[in-house]
């Protein structure tokens, strides 16, 4: 061009122009995440954490399991903790109860009897988890024992009776959804190395996705009497992708009726 | 020329969102037969069954078509007076709890009285139904239905004969039910809180009736409030999974047909009979394969229809029919079965201790 001032007003005009048009990396994945048709993003897919969490929330190494006849098939897999500062607040008594906990896992376990894994274990459990999420409310299906949990999204219901999944009303803070659990029966773990809460537990969820396969998870957990101050667990859960992907039935009731109900077997001294 | 422009916009969208049907509101009153109910959508343009349902208006109603009925599938006049009576009498029994206490109640009311303890009517009872259950537990039909049966095909309403093979099953079935309990083997899936199978988790009993429809793109959820059940059904074109898989409440696709979803289920484990509780009549096989069509016929009702084929049971196919509906304030509550189940430890050790009994009396015999 022949006037230099002329191409520098162009050049940095066209600058400009791009800065502001261009989309940032946040604002790449965030535009890429699938939304419903009222802009909400789309949470529907089966998703699945990966790690050992449900192990131990803590930090764990590997460990020989309870069956030395499993081999290495029936030992503990090690993982890093997913407590954001690494240890769970125990007042001083309810860690003496963790640590009972603990050395009677195998029998006081909830999950190994197949009672219901409770919030937030269900969401990091080695088996899939089905999110529907309807232009109203969100139904959660899980693997495990066909587990499930609807969270109302319209006006905040208060839990009727306490249960083992709690009661969830949820609503969107822009992208992200916040569940709100209350109404425990304090009988489920947060996994199986006995680290528990009462049923004054208070639980509340944030879901948001990273991008279209990845789903930020974080529940912040509150029990006064149990914990000294509330604390969070954060993890990421991943989309299936594999082909022909579907939720299948892991009803876990039959594995255990043995161990349930086996010394109530008819005993060979009754006879015919 | 801007704001002009925008002005002629926002009068054109009014215009075009004025002309535009509304939503179907959510109103009793409102069925198919009216000119102006329209089934009404998802916004992604799926009819939409979503709420809470429950097959209550059909309790009392026979499961097989009564011989003397033949091929009627509608009451008289007369006839549904007669069942009014009885919809009447068993809405009275649940408000006011009834004379016929649960022999567990009765039991406890003695005690508190001071009273002789009656002893518990009936043998080691039946599961979680161990006792006959509070009056205010219990579900009632709030219209009396018109159907005459349950089963609609063959058209005189009868299951078609079973075959030897099942009859087989049955009878073995039978003969574990009559017997001192050896294990939780001698129960049903249902008293064992493993499930009811598909048709045991919808065909109406005396309580628990109630199912969930929440739908996604792609997809239709149906949770059962009985022992939690819950069946995630995917639709479009995707394939059963191979036939090594099994599972008890089967491998479910669906689509739609104009307004009706339509779910294909196949890969079932069997074992779970084609009947109330999941229990009633021979264990199904794993040939099992049913085909259920939900519609939508007003805002309080789903006309439900199940198709029954499994050759290795039953000589022929057969077909169900009753509607579902929605109630206000019906909701579902968690049922955790199988985490209250004490009925199978108490049913059990009774049955061990007067084994022991009846050993230790034996014995001391000369």
């Amino acid at each position: 061009m022949r006037n230099s001032f002329h191409t520098m007003i162009l050049s940095a005009t066209c600058a400009a122009v791009l800065a502001g048009a261009l989309p940032t990396p946040a604002q790449n994945a965030a535009s890429r995440i699938p939304r419903t048709p009222d802009g909400k993003p789309n949470l529907t897919g089966l998703w699945q954490s990966i790690g050992t969490a449900d192990w131990d929330i803590e930090d764990h190494g590997a460990q020989a399991g309870p069956f030395y006849q499993l081999g290495a098939a029936g030992a503990v897999p090690p993982g890093q903790s997913i407590v954001e500062g690494g240890e769970i607040p125990y007042l001083p008594a309810a860690l003496e109860q963790k640590k009972k906990n603990y050395e009677n896992r195998w029998k006081m376990d909830p999950v190994v009897k197949c009672y219901m894994p409770g919030v937030p274990r269900a969401n990091y459990m080695p088996f899939p988890l089905q999110i529907i999420q309807s232009q109203r409310d969100i139904l959660i299906a899980y693997e495990f024992a066909t587990t499930n949990r609807v969270i109302n999204m319209g006006k905040k219901e208060d839990a009727a009776v306490d249960t083992w999944m709690g009661t969830s009303n949820g609503h969107w803070e822009g992208d992200t959804l916040v569940v709100d659990v209350t109404g425990f029966n304090g009988n489920a773990w947060f996994d199986r190395a006995g680290d528990y809460a009462s049923d004054s537990l208070h639980v509340v969820e944030r879901y948001s996705l990273r991008d279209a396969n990845t789903l930020n998870y974080e529940a912040t957990i509150e029990d006064s009497t149990v914990f000294s101050r509330p604390w969070k667990i954060s993890l990421p859960l991943y989309r299936h992708r594999e082909k022909n992907a579907r939720m299948l039935e892991f009803k876990c009731v039959e594995f255990t009726e043995e161990l349930l109900y086996g010394d109530l077997r008819k005993k060979p001294a009754e006879g015919k | 020329m801007r704001k002009q422009i925008f002005l002629l916009l926002s009068a054109l969208a009014l215009l075009v969102a004025a002309t535009l049907p509304a939503a179907a509101q959510s109103n009793p009153s409102k069925t198919k037969s009216d000119k102006s109910w329209a089934a009404p959508k998802t916004p992604w343009g799926d009819p939409d069954l979503q709420g809470t349902w429950t097959g209550d208006d059909t309790w009392g109603v026979p499961f097989e078509r009564p011989k003397n009925f033949g091929t009627r599938k509608t009451l008289t006049e007369d006839e549904l007076k007669d069942r009014q009576k009885r919809v009447e009498q068993s809405e009275e029994f649940v408000e006011t709890g009834g004379t016929n206490h649960s022999p567990a109640v009765a039991q406890i009311e003695a005690k508190e009285k001071g009273e002789a303890v009656p002893q518990a009517q009936g043998r080691y009872g039946r599961g979680v139904d161990a006792a006959p259950v509070p009056g205010h537990w219990g579900e009632f039909a709030r219209r009396p239905s018109h159907a005459t049966s349950q089963v609609v095909d063959p058209p005189d309403g009868r299951i078609p004969p079973i075959t030897p093979e099942a009859q087989k099953l049955l009878d073995e079935k039978m003969a574990t039910r009559r017997r001192d309990p050896q294990s939780w083997e001698d129960w049903s899936y249902y008293d064992r809180c493993i499930t009811r199978g598909v048709a045991g988790s919808i065909i109406p009993v005396i309580y628990g009736n109630g199912l969930e429809i929440v739908q996604a793109p792609g997809y239709v959820a149906i949770r059962y409030e009985m022992v939690h059940d819950v069946r995630v059904i995917p639709l479009g074109t995707q394939e059963h999974a191979g036939p090594g898989y099994r599972s008890w409440m089967g491998d479910p696709i669906g689509h739609w047909e104009g307004n009706t979803l339509v779910v294909d289920t196949t890969n079932f484990i069997g074992k779970t009979s084609i009947g109330v509780n999941g229990d009633a009549g021979p264990p199904s096989s794993d040939e099992t394969h049913l085909v259920e069509r939900f519609t939508r016929t007003a805002d309080n009702r789903i006309d439900y229809q199940m198709r029954v084929d499994d050759p290795k049971t039953y000589t022929g196919p057969w077909t169900v029919e009753f509607p579902i509906t929605q109630e206000p304030g019906y909701k579902l509550f968690e049922y955790a079965c199988h985490e209250g189940n004490m009925a199978m430890r108490n049913m059990l050790s009774a049955a061990r201790a007067e084994a022991a009994k009846k050993a230790a009396a034996g014995a001391a015999k000369p």
